[in-house]
């Protein structure tokens, strides 16, 4: 939210002296803006000079993963990113832009749709999938033409097996798609662990902490998504339709379990994700231990007494 | 005028002077070769800081180990008193108190060091519900012997203690200069029985510089460069030592002198950089670093004047203070875990005193002072900020206080035999950084993390004393009380919905205000004056209470003390019995633990030749295993110890 505001600020300003200096020659009072490859001739499919430039901005912040590039009908170019330009085990917010070919600016409007992650597990031979958001959306106005989507990796590449992304793409009536590139996944480094499954009778869940890497010093809010196993596994794992209550307990293994007070549950929010208040006394190696219950109060997981006598579900974040 | 009068009068000085005293003045001297009969500590400039100001009355000395002991004025600690340099507010680094002040200057680099008792502060002070101590630097002054030189070397056998300096005073008419370097190095000590008591060491250097100039006739511009730094130093009651412990200390002053006045302007600045260290320790759970920070910058312009009947000081000050403190701690093999401790406190403060000694008549006075101080403060790390908003949801990074005293003394001689004082006060405090803003910090003498409150209300207490003494021929007797009522004490309160974080802590206690608490103070003396010897005794008892009437902690059992003096041409020897009786009254509620009684023997004798001072003494001559009720964590005191010291005055 802050790099956002800062982005926001930043433009302002930009746009701001760009449009004052101008202020002599009204009627093309943006000609100033330029940004390298794009061209600017009136195509009504693409952004104006000032979205563009905020798309551009956008998208200095992240990096490109070239992997999951595509080119639809020789007219479109799909670029994809995340903020490392890697994948890691957990949480991982994927950004895309689609740019028309001829003048290398910003499509507004496309689909981008069936987000399929698949691990292929060498030597059981076995496929499966992993948690996913829906199609990409568009998440900040100023930038619309940017579109966000996430999937959240249950294990990392590696011995046991490989992982493949692909996904379908649809601008301005051509279609295109991306099949089972290869990508990778990073295991975290020690200290984190962002995603977690529980069970609920035969159900499989996957709990999956969404801003680990915004935790500081202080109150934080806690985000994160449930996801349903599919069946096959090999489907990607939809956000669960049914609703939890995640109770936290965040502690400090080598603190003795010091913990901190007022943290409240993780609850369910209009836009499917959950959300909580952690309070976090220092930095450092937090487990976030936490208990699933129903909406009656019901323990669904967790809540289970380790050796160390708190629940056996946990994150770790380290501050 | 009246001043000098309270300064002399202190127990058992000269006979001639009147009985007329104040239980709100006393003063210990520093400098040899001054007047006889003032307060000295028997090791004379060789003895520590801490020494010198344990001479004081109404004080104790809380010990974490042989350096930094913390004075207590009438059962108060360092947040209810005021402790200035020459008029200076200087803050300790250290949030764990292991720094009060007054461990950052030597004995050499003060001429006196001055108490006032209770709320009837000295003009600077500010906060000093218990008292106010102002430490005197030592100044040669103007048309003074042109040269002196004064040489020091002293060893202790116990813990090898060994004291080194130098120091000089130029003089002219036109200008002064005092310079100095001191050293003070100790090896563990032995307790009594003669085990060692590991951690106890330290060493410590010191150079200061004082100078003035006398600009014209009526105008002087002084300055002064302290800088003192004690590496090595242990913390046997601690968990943890210091490795350094550095305090730089300066100021500019101008004094303009009229024909009944003087009008002095001080800018000064000092700064204080604490690390603690706990390497040298074994079976230490978690590595820690634990810097602290303090940074103090002010003025403050005096008036003194006197007309008719009246001697008055009137004063502005003005001072910012910083303080910053964290802790890392390194956990084996996971990543290390961060706290800010203290959030860098800007504290600006500013406050405006006045001070009358009224002289009636010749038996009748009257003292009247009266402050008025406003600060700001400001929680410039927001790290630290938001840490304690998981605790005080609602609170803000700035907060500002404003805190006052007033204090009335009124002395009587019936008879050149027969005085009386009494005296009647209100004031407040601030809350201090520790307790508004202090982030976990363990106090190792209740196990307890600390957390500070920023919502505390402001302290304040209406202060009662009363004193009498009476002497006739070689005899005289005299009793002092006072008492404190307070209204919302500051102390911590168990809070049990909260984790500690310190391993091994019992849990977390977060400071609050208390509806009302009590501490009185009685102490009695009496002497026996001969020719030659000169015999003087002196008992106190103390009482805290809370608002439920339980009692405080670190409140003084029954004390006692014994002195049998004898002084003839160059020999004078004290014979000294002094003790504690059994705590019968203690703060179990906070965590303290009852100390038993005690009585010990200290030897000391003294012979001046000319240019030559040698003395030599025993401590705790039977060699007694004792700890005071004021012993962190009932570590015990020196064993049996002897010294001898040796200062050339030329």
């Amino acid at each position: 939210m802050r790099i956002k505001n800062y982005l926001i600020a930043g433009v302002a300003v930009l746009l701001g002296t760009a449009l004052n200096s101008c202020n002599s020659n009204d009627d093309q009072g943006t000609q100033d803006i330029e940004i390298p490859g794009v061209t600017f001739d009136g195509d009504t499919d693409c952004c104006s000079a000032e979205e563009a430039l905020q798309v551009f901005r956008f998208l200095e912040t992240v990096k490109i993963i070239p992997e999951l590039s595509t080119v639809v009908d020789g007219k479109y170019n799909v670029f994809a990113y995340s903020r490392t330009g890697k994948f890691n085990v957990g949480y991982n917010e994927l950004y895309f832009v689609v740019t028309k070919k001829k003048n290398g600016n910003y499509v507004k409007n496309y689909e981008l749709t069936d987000l399929s992650p698949v691990m292929l597990m060498v030597k059981m031979n076995m496929r499966h999938s992993t948690p996913v958001s829906g199609p990409a959306e568009s998440f900040n106005d100023s930038y619309a033409a940017v579109k966000r989507t996430w999937i959240s990796f249950i294990m990392s590449s590696g011995e046991s097996g490989s992982w493949t992304l692909g996904y379908n793409v649809s601008v301005l009536g051509s279609k295109g798609s991306v099949e089972e590139a290869d990508i990778t996944v990073d295991p975290l480094p020690a200290g984190q662990e962002w995603v977690k499954s529980f069970k609920q009778g035969d159900d499989t869940y996957y709990i999956s902490i969404v801003n680990p890497t915004d935790l500081k010093t202080g109150a934080n809010t806690l985000k994160a998504y449930v996801s349903k196993k599919s069946t096959p596994a090999t489907t990607p794992y939809a956000i669960a339709s049914e609703s939890f209550r995640v109770d936290i307990d965040p502690r400090m293994p080598d603190m003795g379990n010091h913990t901190s007070p007022d943290n409240t549950p993780l609850t369910r929010q209009a836009d499917g994700s959950y959300q909580g208040t952690v309070n976090l006394t220092m930095t450092g190696l937090w487990r976030i231990h936490f208990t699933v219950r129903d909406l009656q109060g019901n323990i669904v997981a967790g809540g289970d007494d380790l050796k160390d006598g708190y629940s056996s579900l946990f994150w770790d974040v380290t501050l | 005028m009246l001043g000098t009068l309270l300064i002399s009068a202190i127990i058992f000085t000269d006979a001639d002077s009147l009985p007329l005293r104040s239980q709100n003045l006393d003063e210990v001297d520093i400098v040899s070769g001054t007047t006889t009969g003032r307060n000295r500590s028997v090791k004379g400039q060789a003895a520590g800081i801490d020494e010198h100001i344990s001479v004081l009355r109404n004080v104790n000395m809380v010990r974490r180990g042989s350096y930094a002991w913390e004075p207590v004025v009438n059962n108060m600690q360092t947040e209810r008193l005021s402790t200035t340099i020459d008029g200076m507010k200087i803050f300790y680094a250290c949030t764990d108190k292991m720094d009060p002040v007054t461990s950052y200057v030597e004995s050499g680099n003060l001429q006196s060091i001055s108490l006032n008792s209770g709320l009837n502060g000295n003009p600077q002070a500010t906060g000093n519900i218990g008292g106010s101590l102002d430490l005197r630097l030592r100044k040669a002054g103007f048309d003074a012997q042109p040269f002196r030189l004064n040489v020091l070397g002293g060893h202790e056998w116990n813990g090898h203690l060994q004291v080194y300096g130098v120091d000089a005073a130029l003089s002219g008419s036109r200008a002064y200069a005092n310079l100095g370097a001191f050293r003070r190095d100790a090896d563990c000590y032995n307790v009594g029985g003669g085990s060692r008591l590991q951690f106890s060491q330290f060493h410590k250097i010191n150079l200061f510089s004082n100078l003035g100039f006398r600009l014209s006739g009526n105008d002087i511009l002084e300055g002064t460069v302290i800088f003192d730094r004690a590496t090595d130093v242990g913390y046997p009651a601690l968990n943890m030592d210091v490795s350094t412990a550095q305090g730089l200390i300066t100021s500019v002053s101008y004094r303009h002198l009229f024909s009944t006045a003087s009008w002095e302007t001080k800018a000064y600045y000092n700064h204080i950089i604490h690390i603690m260290d706990d390497t040298t320790r074994p079976d230490v759970a978690i590595h820690m670093d634990m810097p602290g920070d303090s940074w103090t910058t002010g003025l403050y312009s005096l008036l003194l004047t006197s007309f008719a009947s009246h001697d008055i000081a009137l004063n502005y000050d003005l001072y910012y203070n910083r303080l910053f403190a964290d802790m890392t701690m390194y956990p084996g093999g996971a990543a290390p875990m961060y706290m800010v401790t203290w959030p860098d406190v800007g504290t600006l403060n500013t406050g405006l005193a006045l001070t009358d000694d009224i002289s009636i008549s010749s038996r009748h006075n009257l003292h009247l002072s009266a402050k008025v101080a406003w600060q700001r403060q400001k929680l410039n790390n927001e790290e630290g900020y938001h840490a304690q908003k998981v605790f005080f949801p609602m609170m803000k990074d700035y907060y500002h206080q404003t805190t006052g005293r007033v204090a009335a003394l009124y002395s009587f001689a019936a008879t050149d035999n027969l005085g009386f004082s009494a005296g009647t006060g209100w004031g407040s405090r601030a809350p201090t950084v520790t307790e508004a803003y202090g982030y976990y910090l363990n106090n190792t003498y209740d196990q307890y993390d600390y957390i500070g409150n920023p919502t505390l209300k402001n302290e304040s207490a209406i202060e009662l004393n009363a004193s009498a003494d009476f002497s006739k021929g070689l005899f005289s007797v005299g009793a002092d009380a006072n008492i404190f009522l307070f209204s919302n004490y500051i102390i911590g309160h168990f809070e049990p919905r909260l984790s500690a974080m310190t391993v091994g802590a019992e849990g977390v206690k977060v400071y609050g205000n208390l509806k009302h608490a009590t501490i009185a103070n009685l102490s009695l003396t009496g002497g026996l004056e001969g020719r030659f010897v000169q015999l003087s005794g002196k008992v106190s008892y103390s009482r805290g209470r809370d608002n439920q009437g339980d009692a405080l902690p670190l409140i003084a059992p029954i004390t006692w003390q014994t002195d049998l003096d004898f002084a003839k041409g160059p020999w004078s020897g004290q014979i000294e019995v002094k003790g504690n009786g059994r705590q019968k009254v203690w703060g179990q509620k906070y965590g303290e633990t009852a100390s038993a009684r005690w009585t010990i023997l200290n030897l000391s004798a003294q012979y001046r030749y000319r240019y030559l001072t040698v003395r030599a003494g025993v401590e705790n001559l039977l060699d007694k295993y004792y700890a005071t009720y004021a012993d962190w964590n009932d570590i015990p005191q020196k064993g049996r110890n002897i010294y001898v010291n040796l200062t050339i005055e030329i």
